[in-house]
């Protein structure tokens, strides 16, 4: 009976010592949309050791929710208690599949933490094309519209990266559904695709001519890249990135958002996520609170327009 | 080549990397072993502890995990009849009837040598063969995955037990159970009836634990009588077992052993497919290629050492289909891929000529963790003996309790519970109208992947006939069509030699 | 004729193949892919309905010849009562975890389905039952929720 009241005591005092303590005493759930081992994932496991140091030791664990296109982890990130212990990890998804349908759920169910990182989108073409410029790519394009094959999650970035390149140089691309980068690598190696939006972390292929870089599609030649046109000298105004930051559900208290606003950007300084982050081709992007809805709200304006140009506006 | 393997294994054999792989293989098998706890849950939970570490250090840890838990499914898949990890499915049918036959050391034996053995062939036969492999699976397009999962679902009608007809139609309900939920092209919401609760679908981890788990364990207690209510705690049965004996009982064998492996190999370089369909697979053959079907299921060595064999030989598959093209096999991999990533490494042609280090490092580490995993099972051998000496009134409540963390733990989401809870069910039911299990499992694996290759095939261009005139892929639609064609006249024959009452559990 | 297992199976299989193929209407339609998502729902339940109506039809066949399978004898009775009982608390426990959260939801539920299985007797056996419910739920809940990670739910009620 004496161990039956010691471990009663002991869930009790468990109990008391939860309600009345500084935050964070107890782990931070940060909700990963997507599955393990994905691109987002990549950029958020390292991001957590430096962010664990920040909020003072803390333990924060990334809870991969994954399923139907990511809104299975928005829903249930918009549904977790407002206590600061659920955060919720995006991308420029957020506002794609408000649009077209997929999602009931917008950036404004949130409340912005900070942005992290943002990953430039390079249009990567087959080895097994003709083509070695973006030229030879539009002039094919002209001649068999709705021929050439791009690979993309449809409805979301890797779907809107080729769109804008399709408006910019007047032609037609035929979708292919792959979901996620690591499946749209595999079919366009073995030519089953003939263009797809890619990044940086496929140098490797590059150089063993397995894939060719078209164009990258950022304002200036990436460092890494020096022999790879962007798409904007070549005549084509398109700068694309995949943005990656921190949401909060609605109604989490000031003062835990500024501190995890605090935390953040502290650990977006560390030099070990810096590095891990130049090996995937992202740029540490830093922006607070009030920059990040700023930024929030002018990509909600450019994804419903573009949704719109595209034809897949439900809303 | 050979040099720098050799230099790999000295490397990993230092302390600095030893240890790792230690812990690493000892987790994957404690992860295994326990139902509810799959490989894919074990290497989220071990990716952690691997940033802090060098590169090779983390990975080797990781293969440990991959390599142990691949081995650990089978000890409870025979001792308590539960799989412990997806791809002990077919461990069950063969090493639980054998343990309840009063041999669970050669069950248990049978399957973790059987893992080893398969497990090494692989890796000495893929260091060679890596690159004319990985370049066949790279041809696949749509049209020839979807032939193939049709043709590995067509395969699995053969091990149906009783009618061929209710074995494809547990499939379709695999199939059907996968169509739930929003589409996988454009995510528009199927079947939902308006809730937001099936958007999701039905996640396949939880579906696979409550079928698997409840059939089971509901079948254990309804043959608990009002008098022996658990109380009559099991005698210890022995697991010691003469080693020698074992390993001729799997080299004898030859043939079974190097055709298992091979498909195991096949399915783990094939990407998407994972292990559970390569046991399936595997098993299937050795049933096909056996003189005495008819045992299988009753605890036939066969079965086991065909399911284990495969099941390592995965392993060896999917690694290094991610090492030279850094395309995952499954869940597992994909987690290992990110780990690579992390650490800067750019997995793909280059990998193996840029990081020989590295990459003749995982391939040492793959090797050394096949004795180090015969190592810990001699060892904890007395200690995985408890779980069958346990009473069931204190078994059963725990392990339920564990199928629910195991399908609350990858999500984090209570909705999988649910899911599980209604499987459940579900699984008991299927059980009861004596629907084989194999199939609707295969059925639910492959379910998502058939749909997408088929939708991307029509993407891709128009003609239906190319599912017919690519070679590869009407090679695989005729052998589908040949493989039900077998089935049925083997039925045929079958039932003309023997009419016997089927067990109507497993 | 009588309705054997085989026929049961097939018509609740049939039943619903039917009734998913009606939901199967008015799902909207995609510029961007040729064939809608009903698509290939509607491939996989045609062949469900087809393989249970082939179940049925093999059954009614073989009962008519007589040569069905001689049903296997119930060599052993079966606990029934106990199966339902035991969903029934599984089905507590699921509806409590996310209510009370999962420490005192799995204490109640590993006590209440231990006192099913063993009936206990005298303040001795009940003392055991609760030990073992108490260790079960601090042990998985240290090992999982402190060490391995996995946030285990805390009950909007109890809010722990």
């Amino acid at each position: 009976m004496r161990i039956i009241a010691a471990a009663l005591a002991g869930f009790a005092l468990c109990a008391a010592a939860n309600v009345q303590a500084a935050y964070p005493d107890r782990p931070i759930k940060m909700i990963v949309p997507w599955a393990a081992g994905g691109d987002t994932d990549n950029i958020f496991r390292p991001f957590v050791p430096p962010f664990q140091k920040a909020l003072g030791g803390a333990t924060v664990v990334i809870a991969n929710v994954g399923g139907a296109s990511g809104t299975v982890g928005a829903r249930e990130a918009k549904s977790s208690p407002p206590d600061g212990y659920t955060l919720y990890a995006v991308h420029d998804y957020i506002h794609s599949t408000y649009y077209t349908g997929v999602a009931d759920v917008n950036y404004w169910d949130f409340e912005p933490v900070c942005l992290i990182a943002s990953t430039p989108s390079i249009l990567t073409a087959s080895p097994k094309t003709k083509w070695s410029t973006v030229k030879d790519m539009v002039a094919d394009a002209k001649a068999h519209p709705g021929q050439i094959s791009v690979g993309a999650t449809l409805g979301s970035t890797s779907h809107f990266f080729p769109a804008l390149v399709e408006k910019a140089a007047g032609v037609k691309f035929k979708y292919i559904s792959y979901d996620g980068l690591a499946q749209r690598m595999n079919a366009i190696l073995g030519g089953h695709i003939d263009l797809t939006d890619g990044n940086l972390t496929q140098k490797g292929k590059v150089d063993a001519g397995q894939l060719k870089f078209l164009a990258s599609a950022t304002e200036k030649r990436m460092e890494e890249l020096p022999n790879v046109p962007t798409l904007k000298e070549l005549g084509y105004n398109v700068v694309y990135a995949v943005s990656r930051g921190l949401l909060a559900p609605k109604g989490t208290p000031n003062e835990i958002l500024t501190k995890l606003e605090g935390a953040c950007h502290q650990a977006s300084q560390d030099p070990a996520f810096a590095a891990s982050m130049k090996s995937q081709g992202t740029d540490v992007h830093y922006l607070d609170r009030k920059g990040y809805a700023e930024f929030l709200k002018k990509n909600d304006v450019l994804n419903k327009d573009l949704s719109r140009e595209l034809g897949i506006l439900k809303r | 080549m050979y040099e720098l393997l050799l230099g790999g294994v000295e490397n990993i054999l230092h302390l600095h990397f030893l240890v790792p792989l230690f812990l690493g293989t000892l987790v994957g098998l404690i992860g295994g072993a326990l139902p509810g706890v799959t490989i894919t849950m074990t290497i989220i939970i071990v990716l952690p502890f691997t940033f802090g570490m060098d590169p090779l250090q983390g990975l080797a840890t990781m293969t440990g995990v991959y390599v142990g838990g691949s081995a650990g499914g089978a000890i409870t898949a025979a001792l308590i009849g539960i799989p412990g990890t997806p791809s002990a499915i077919t461990t069950t049918f063969d090493g639980y009837p054998m343990v309840q036959k009063g041999q669970p050391g050669r069950a248990v034996w049978l399957g973790i040598w059987s893992s080893f053995l398969g497990g090494l062939l692989a890796g000495v036969f893929l260091i060679g063969a890596t690159g004319p492999l990985a370049s066949i699976a790279l041809e696949f397009g749509p049209w020839e995955y979807f032939s193939l999962f049709v043709f590995a679902l067509s395969m699995v009608a053969g091990l149906t037990e009783g009618s061929l007809v209710k074995g494809l139609l547990s499939g379709a309900i695999g199939l059907a159970i996968t169509i739930v939920g929003s589409d996988p092209i454009m995510s528009v919401p199927r079947f939902t009836l308006g809730t937001e609760f099936l958007r999701n679908g039905f996640p396949f981890l939880p579906v696979l634990i409550g079928i698997f788990a409840f059939a089971q364990l509901m079948t254990d207690i309804e043959k608990m009588g009002p008098a022996d209510h658990g109380a009559a705690p099991l005698k210890a049965p022995p697991l010691t077992v003469s080693h020698l004996k074992v390993i001729w009982e799997i080299l004898s064998r030859p043939f079974l052993l190097v055709w298992s492996t091979l498909v195991g190999i096949l399915i783990g370089v094939l990407p998407a497919i994972g292990g559970s369909a390569a046991t399936v697979m595997a098993y299937d053959q050795a049933k096909k290629f056996s003189k005495t079907p008819e045992r299988f299921g009753k605890g036939n060595p066969e079965g086991i050492i065909a399911s284990e064999a495969s099941c390592n030989a995965n392993v060896g598959g999917s690694l290094v289909t991610i090492m030279a093209f850094g395309i995952p096999g499954d869940a597992v991999t994909a987690v290992m891929l990110g780990a690579m990533t992390i650490h800067g490494i750019q997995s793909g042609p280059l990998f193996v000529s840029q990081h020989p280090d590295i990459a003749y490092g995982i391939y040492a580490a793959y090797l050394v963790a096949h004795p180090l995993m015969v190592l810990i099972c001699a060892l904890g051998a007395r200690l995985f003996l408890r779980v069958v000496t346990v009473p069931k009134s204190i078994l059963i409540p725990n392990v339920m309790v564990l199928c629910v963390i195991g399908a609350y733990a990858l999500g984090n989401i209570m909705d999988d519970v649910v899911v599980l809870l209604l499987f459940g069910f579900i699984g008991y039911a299927l059980v009861k109208f004596r629907f084989p299990l194999a199939p609707l499992i295969l059925g639910l694996i492959l379910g998502d992947q058939i749909e997408v290759n088929l939708l991307r095939s029509i993407m891709s261009d128009p003609n239906p006939w190319l599912f017919i005139t690519r070679p590869i892929s009407g090679s695989l639609l005729g052998l589908s069509v040949a493989s039900v064609v077998f089935a049925l006249w083997q039925h045929h024959r079958h039932k003309g030699r023997i009419t016997e009452v089927e067990d109507p559990d497993f | 004729m009588r309705l054997t297992q085989n026929s049961i199976a097939g018509l609740i299989c049939l039943a619903l193949s039917i009734g998913m193929l009606v939901l199967t209407r008015g799902l909207p339609q995609s510029s961007f892919v040729p064939v809608g998502p009903d698509f290939y729902p509607r491939i996989v339940l045609v062949i469900m309905a087809v393989l249970s109506v082939l179940l049925i039809v093999i059954d009614l066949r073989q009962q008519a010849q007589g040569t069905e399978a001689p049903a296997a004898a119930t060599p052993e009775k079966r606990n029934y009562r106990l199966v339902g009982v035991t969903y029934a608390i599984f089905t507590g426990y699921v509806i409590l975890l996310p209510l009370v959260g999962y420490r005192a939801a799995t204490v109640l539920f590993v006590a209440a389905l231990q006192a099913v299985f063993e009936s206990p007797r005298g303040a001795r056996r009940w003392a055991m039952v609760l030990v073992s419910a108490l260790a079960s739920s601090f042990v998985t809940y240290v090992v999982f929720n402190d060490y391995l990670s996995v946030l285990l739910p805390r009950g909007h009620w109890t809010g722990w």
